[in-house]
């Protein structure tokens, strides 16, 4: 492995941990906060249950977020500190409002985790609800940084130097909306569908039916929601890549020769030495009409790059046929679930289905990181600064990869033990 | 402008070591041996820590965010020629907040579980403590050298050396003071107070120990603190009263106030820390090559505009939350006798 390498996979690596976090530290607290409401409405002791139990799984899962974000923090300087000694001044901003934001994040949960018997109940609901508002304001600031690194704006580059830096044209650059609310649709799908598939898993199995069953139907009321309407919001997203990244979108589709009624390829593989793609189904027309709504519009191919500028090929295809498989496979759950559940029954099949279902919006988030990210290479500024310009000098930088990678896998493997282990003692308590 | 920025990165920094740093020396008290005072110890610990401690951690976060926003060119030097020394930390800082978590909300509280959480718990808050120390005594030492491609002296040189060490001793012995002091108003049971008492008297004395010890250590640098103390009767004069209050710090304990002992041992914090601002303030760091001035060193105007913006207005929101986040858990002046 050499530098350049090294100090890519630990990158990946810091922000593949850490999203899993992130996206159920800004989504758990919404459905805690349901459970908690409910209770507060109804009285009934299994909702209270129900908060106390995802509540001390926020607890655990909110300190890893905690603490991995915090090497991310240090990392844009350990890792790329070409780029920091540019970007920092620009995208400082984003940065900034999100600092602000973990902070009254970080606030409203010590008051929440350990308020319960100093506050007035509802003003102790107001603490909870306040860690998932916050938790998702910042998400939205830590996105918007990272579409400036899509589509630049705020400076004029001249001579590698920037001038001219206006920091509020750079935070709200053309790219931050689409893929915030594209991510925060995520987080809220993958969190939403994971904890419905513990719980139906759990309810299948005929341990604690009343207890699980409830937590399901919180779960799945974001997660449904959140599947029915991302694939509008991801199909938002690849127009905009269309009009702001034509390489990536070209990457993304294998799509060699700039053309008209140009091709949807599903499935299949670029190959970048015949300039080609293997196997896979071509549907005419389709990617003119889905990026620019016009089944004849030209679609800009990779032949208008030079070869040193194209992406990795493969792994960006890859990873967007399984962000937009996934996609369309929970759209379709989604949508069978508000059927049923309108009917009032939800047959066993279905939960079945929602349990097959609880690993793969994580999966399709990860992968659509991957889009983003491996699809802007060489850049790590779109079009301004390559990602080799921006490496550290530090020698070695592959033991900074292994340590991290032990690191966070032995974290991994804790929370992983941890969070079982509260799942059976409240499962054990409620029988079952 | 950069006024304003470099007061709010003096007072993170204090906060920072204030309140974080209660918490890191609380996991170095654990290190200690306690007897059968031990899980009574435990239990005190994660009821003061478990509410604030976040909220305590994100003052370090804030630091970076103004440095690299408001002064790139600082922040990346720092982070290239200190890279391993913050990679130790962040080792320690990811090892601490996991295991205290796991600790305090492990669903079968068991004793062997629950031994290697406080082992790791209270030895990556030594170990943190000390690399803090480490970072910052490499600050000013002249030695960083950013032109440098040569692995010893760009890598290891910078924070290498018994000074170093010797501040990073400093730092973890005044955490220690510091947690020892906040936890004696976090208990009501005579016991552990007294034993909390006992281990600030402790404390105090390795304060002063660990600080001659860095005085001494200074004289085989570019300049002895000595040397620099001795020039300025302004710098003398704080050093002195930081001395001093030690003697106001236990007429409180003796007197049991325990708001006023952790005023007096917050502020003789402070003093340490505005010596060290006095010492070489406006410069962040010295390299090789000179000092590189926060004055200097700044970003553009707009930049910095936006920055103080947002922490302005974002104190209006945090310091109400923080003051609410206090007072709901610590009701002003501890438990009631
Ligand atoms: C549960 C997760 C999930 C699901 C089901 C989808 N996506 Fe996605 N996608 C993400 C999670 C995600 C993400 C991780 O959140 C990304 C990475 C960066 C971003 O803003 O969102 C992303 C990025 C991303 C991008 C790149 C944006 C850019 O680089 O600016 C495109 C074009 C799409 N997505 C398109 C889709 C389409 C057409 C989907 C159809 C169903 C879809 N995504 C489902
Ligand atoms: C949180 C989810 C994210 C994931 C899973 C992710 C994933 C990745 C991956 C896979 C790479 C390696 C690309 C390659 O080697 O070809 C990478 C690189 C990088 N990412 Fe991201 N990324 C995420 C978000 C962000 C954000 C929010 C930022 C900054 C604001 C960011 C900054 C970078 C940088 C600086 C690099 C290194 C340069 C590069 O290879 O582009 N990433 N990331
Ligand atoms: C380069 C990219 C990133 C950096 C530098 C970063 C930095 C941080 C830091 C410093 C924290 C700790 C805050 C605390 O102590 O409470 C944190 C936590 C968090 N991060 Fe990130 N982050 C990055 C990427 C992301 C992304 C892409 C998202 C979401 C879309 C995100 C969402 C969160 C959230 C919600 C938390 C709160 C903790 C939790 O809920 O677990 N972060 N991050």
């Amino acid at each position: 492995m050499n530098n350049l390498t090294a100090a890519r996979a630990t990158m990946a690596f810091s922000l593949g941990f850490h999203i899993i976090f992130a996206a159920i530290g800004m989504t758990m607290p919404f459905l805690m906060s349901a459970a908690h409401w409910l209770y507060l409405k109804k009285k009934d002791p299994v909702y209270l249950e129900l908060t106390k139990m995802w509540m001390k799984g926020v607890a655990i899962l909110f300190a890893v977020g905690a603490v991995s974000g915090t090497v991310l923090s240090f990392e844009l300087g350990l890792l790329w500190p070409g780029f920091m000694r540019h970007a920092g001044a620009i995208i400082g901003m984003p940065f900034s409002w999100e600092g602000t934001a973990f902070f009254l994040e970080a606030i409203a949960i010590g008051l929440f985790l350990y308020g319960w018997k100093r506050m007035k109940p509802w003003v102790h609901w107001t603490t909870g609800l306040l860690v998932g508002v916050t938790g998702f304001i910042s998400g939205i600031f830590v996105v918007a940084a990272n579409g400036w690194m899509n589509a630049p704006a705020g400076f004029d580059w001249v001579d590698g130097v920037a001038s001219n830096i206006d920091p509020v044209k750079a935070m709200f650059n053309q790219a931050w909306f689409h893929q915030s609310l594209h991510m925060q649709l995520a987080a809220l799908q993958a969190v939403g569908l994971a904890v419905a598939g513990i719980h139906a898993w759990l309810y299948l199995r005929g341990r604690a039916p009343d207890l699980n069953m409830k937590a399901l139907r919180i779960a799945m009321v974001f997660g449904a929601a959140a599947s029915i309407a991302q694939p509008f919001a991801g199909h938002f997203a690849g127009e905009r890549v269309a009009a702001l990244q034509p390489a990536k979108l070209a990457a993304i589709e294998g799509h060699f020769a700039t053309s008209r009624r140009a091709p949807l390829t599903i499935g299949g593989l670029p190959d970048a030495e015949t300039r080609t793609m293997k196997g896979g189904i071509a549907i005419p027309g389709l990617l003119s009409l889905l990026a620019h709504r016009d089944l004849n519009a030209e679609v800009i191919g990779l032949d208008q790059f030079p070869r040193e500028d194209w992406p990795p090929l493969v792994i960006t295809h890859v990873a967007f046929q399984v962000m937009v498989g996934i996609g369309s496979l929970l759209a379709l759950l989604g949508v069978l679930y508000v059927w049923f559940r309108r009917r009032g029954a939800l047959p066993r099949w279905l939960l079945w289905a929602v349990v097959a279902c609880a690993p793969l919006g994580m999966v399709a988030l990860e992968a659509g990181w991957v889009v983003t990210e491996v699809g802007r290479q060489p850049w790590i500024i779109y079009g301004i600064m390559r990602t080799k310009d921006a490496v550290t000098p530090v020698p070695g930088m592959v033991y900074h990869f292994y340590l991290f990678l032990g690191l966070y896998l032995t974290l991994a493997a804790a929370t992983v033990w941890l969070l079982r282990r509260q799942i059976l003692a409240v499962q054990q308590k409620f029988g079952g | 402008m950069i006024d304003i920025l470099v007061s709010f990165i003096a007072a993170s920094l204090l906060l920072y070591v204030l309140l974080g740093g209660s918490d890191f020396g609380a996991g170095i008290i654990e290190l200690l041996p306690a007897g059968r005072l031990r899980e009574a110890q435990k239990v005190v610990i994660n009821r003061a820590m478990g509410p604030v401690w976040e909220a305590n951690h994100m003052w370090l976060i804030l630091l970076v965010v103004i440095l690299f926003m408001g002064f790139p060119t600082i922040f990346t030097t720092l982070m290239i020629a200190l890279h391993i020394p913050m990679l130790a930390l962040l080792v320690g800082i990811v090892v601490r907040g996991s295991a205290f978590v796991f600790r305090h909300y492990d669903a079968v509280q068991e004793p062997r579980s629950q031994g290697i959480y406080t082992a790791l718990f209270s030895l990556s808050s030594l170990w943190s403590a000390c690399w803090l120390g480490i970072i910052a005594a490499s600050l000013n030492r002249g030695i960083i050298d950013p032109a440098s491609r040569d692995v010893w002296a760009a890598w290891f040189a910078p924070w290498w050396g018994v000074y170093p060490l010797a501040v990073g001793a400093f730092v973890a012995c005044i955490y220690a003071f510091l947690a020892s002091i906040y936890l004696v108003g976090e208990t009501e049971e005579p016991e552990l107070k007294r034993r909390f008492v006992r281990l600030a008297a402790w404390g105090n004395g390795l304060v002063v120990l660990a600080g001659g010890l860095v005085f001494a250590a200074s004289l085989g640098e570019r300049e002895s603190l000595p040397a620099a103390f001795l020039r300025d009767p302004l710098k003398l004069a704080i050093v002195g009263l930081a001395t001093l209050l030690f003697v106001v710090l236990w007429v409180f304990v003796a007197k049991r106030r325990t708001l006023l002992t952790r005023i007096v041992a917050s502020g003789q914090v402070a003093l340490i820390l505005i010596g060290w601002y006095v010492l070489y303030a406006p410069n962040a760091l010295i390299t090789a090559q000179g000092p590189l001035s926060f004055y200097d060193e700044a970003a553009p105007p707009a930049t910095l505009r936006q920055l103080v913006l947002a922490l302005l207005i974002g104190s209006v929101f945090i310091f109400p939350s923080l003051f609410y986040l206090f007072r709901v858990f610590k009701r002003s002046d501890g438990p009631k006798e």
